[in-house]
């Protein structure tokens, strides 16, 4: 962060949130939610800046990132928020299609 | 899902050398050519959707049975006994702990964690004491109140076996955050993967670091490793490897656009407690997890887009054969001769271990995930 500097309200707030006294507020968050605090890059592009090391296929991967709510953001999180969103689906690489996405307004 | 591991800016890969001291190995004391002449028998154990324990015969590689697992899948992962006969699983949604009798089904063990508004949830933390006598997680409790979310401290718990359905905790001891995989020594600890690799006593609650990650004091020429303790399952050599990442940086700047990127490896031999900590192969490549070859403790052997084959004393992947898709663990045989790669998807892939060449393939009714593929060893009896 030393080599950012923050413009806005927003960007000053996020800064504060990273800095070494507010560590444990984000651990808590992560236990709260049961999902992991990672930033990774996700599906679009591997720690190497290709795709060899991606999962492959994503079907794979898929209950992977859910069931562990490691994506939460790509993927429901079946840990605690939608516990029921594979069933009836037990083999996501043939029955993909299958998988509904989540609408939260129809919850 | 993939290792937290800091390489967004990974550039170069290099090379270094450094020494392990070599993880005593579990001998194969009635190996045998012929399978059927060896006084054992192996059962390879995964967790499948929509939440089945599946028994595998690792002499025929044919699915000998599926038992159902109250409640909702949880993370698949389980630790057998000892003995072999009892397999430990963390099912409903992380929160709950069942024990299977792998013969024939049975539950015989059933702690519900969670209870009035205080959920509790186990992350990949199970293990049992190597008498068979006590069950050991680490529970992560939250309490939900009508307006926000009390955050409690997590805690190794401590289960008697013997009180089978509805046990309760006999005794709790506060440990750190993160942890994730744990471990039953022979010295009557408990390894605990976290930011560090610690032990506990869980008779007292004592803590000990076994092997330090995030404060390990290399100096400045070495990043602070990423660690990852989701799968380590050594049964067969009886150790607990927590996998790490870090550089070697080549000039006083930190430069990680020129530092030398490394796998690395923390091994805990659980028969005595004793830890080593090393590097093992330059980091050219995601490997989720990795297992000691339990006849030989220089050759780990290692899973995900393929199996590679890693010899600790060369500091080099010696030998890599492409997976038909990703797999997320890792599990050999006693006598050493067959890989495993499951997680994820519906099938195990069998590989020859010396060539690495696929050899069979075991189909299953779900979807693993996260599932543990862990491997019990029954002496007296098949099931």
């Amino acid at each position: 962060m030393k080599h950012l500097k923050s413009f806005n309200k927003k960007a000053v707030q996020l800064q504060k949130a990273v800095s070494p006294e507010e560590v444990e507020d984000v651990v808590a968050m992560q236990t709260i939610v049961g999902c992991t605090a990672t930033a990774d890059p996700g599906w679009e592009i591997d720690a190497f800046g290709g795709l060899s090391s991606l999962c492959q296929p994503m079907e794979s991967d898929l209950y992977g990132c859910a069931d562990a709510c490691w994506w939460p953001a790509q993927v429901p999180d079946t840990m605690s928020t939608y516990p029921d969103w594979g069933n009836g689906v037990d083999k996501a690489n043939e029955d993909w299609r299958k998988i509904d996405g989540i609408f939260e307004d129809e919850q | 899902m993939r290792p937290s591991l800091l390489l967004s800016s990974l550039a170069t890969i290099g090379g270094l050398m450094l020494t392990g001291i070599g993880a005593s190995a579990a001998a194969d004391t009635t190996s045998s050519e012929d399978p059927t002449a060896r006084d054992y028998r192996e059962y390879l154990l995964t967790v499948t959707r929509p939440n089945q324990l599946q028994v595998i015969d690792m002499t025929s590689h044919t699915l000998l049975r599926s038992c159902d697992i109250p409640g909702p899948f949880g993370s698949g992962i389980m630790v057998p006994a000892a003995d072999g006969k009892t397999a430990y699983v963390i099912t409903n949604i992380w929160e709950d702990i069942v024990g299977i009798d792998i013969r024939d089904c049975e539950i015989t063990f059933h702690a519900a964690q969670s209870s009035g508004n205080e959920t509790v949830k186990s992350f990949q933390s199970v293990a049992v004491s190597q008498d068979g006598q006590e069950l050991y997680t680490v529970q992560n409790p939250v309490r939900l109140m009508s307006d926000h979310y009390e955050v409690l401290e997590p805690r190794l718990a401590v289960f008697e076996i013997a009180d089978g359905i509805g046990a309760q905790p006999v005794r709790t001891f506060p440990v750190d955050r993160r942890i994730t995989k744990i471990a039953a020594t022979g010295t009557g600890e408990v390894i605990l993967g976290g930011g560090d690799l610690q032990a506990i006593d869980p008779e007292t609650g004592d803590i000990r670091v076994v092997e330090p990650l995030q404060n390990w004091q290399r100096g400045e020429e070495w990043m602070t490793p990423d660690a990852f303790a989701m799968h380590t399952q050594g049964s067969q050599a009886n150790e607990y490897i927590m996998p790490y990442s870090t550089a070697r940086f080549t000039d006083g700047e930190q430069d990680m656009a020129t530092a030398e990127w490394w796998w690395g490896i923390s091994r805990v031999n659980l028969e005595t407690a004793e830890s080593e900590r090393m590097e093992i192969a330059p980091l050219t490549e995601v490997i989720m997890n990795f297992v000691t070859d339990p006849t030989d403790d220089n050759i780990l052997y290692g899973v995900f887009n393929s199996v590679s084959k890693i010899d600790i004393a060369t500091k080099t992947i010696v030998k890599e054969q492409p997976l038909d898709h990703t797999y997320y663990t890792v599990n050999v045989s006693r006598d050493g001769n067959t890989v495993y790669a499951g997680g994820t998807s519906s099938d195990i892939s069998v590989h020859d271990a010396e060539t690495l060449e696929k050899i069979a393939s075991i189909q299953l009714p779900g979807d693993m995930s996260t599932s543990d593929m862990r491997v019990a060893v029954i002496h007296d009896a098949a099931p």
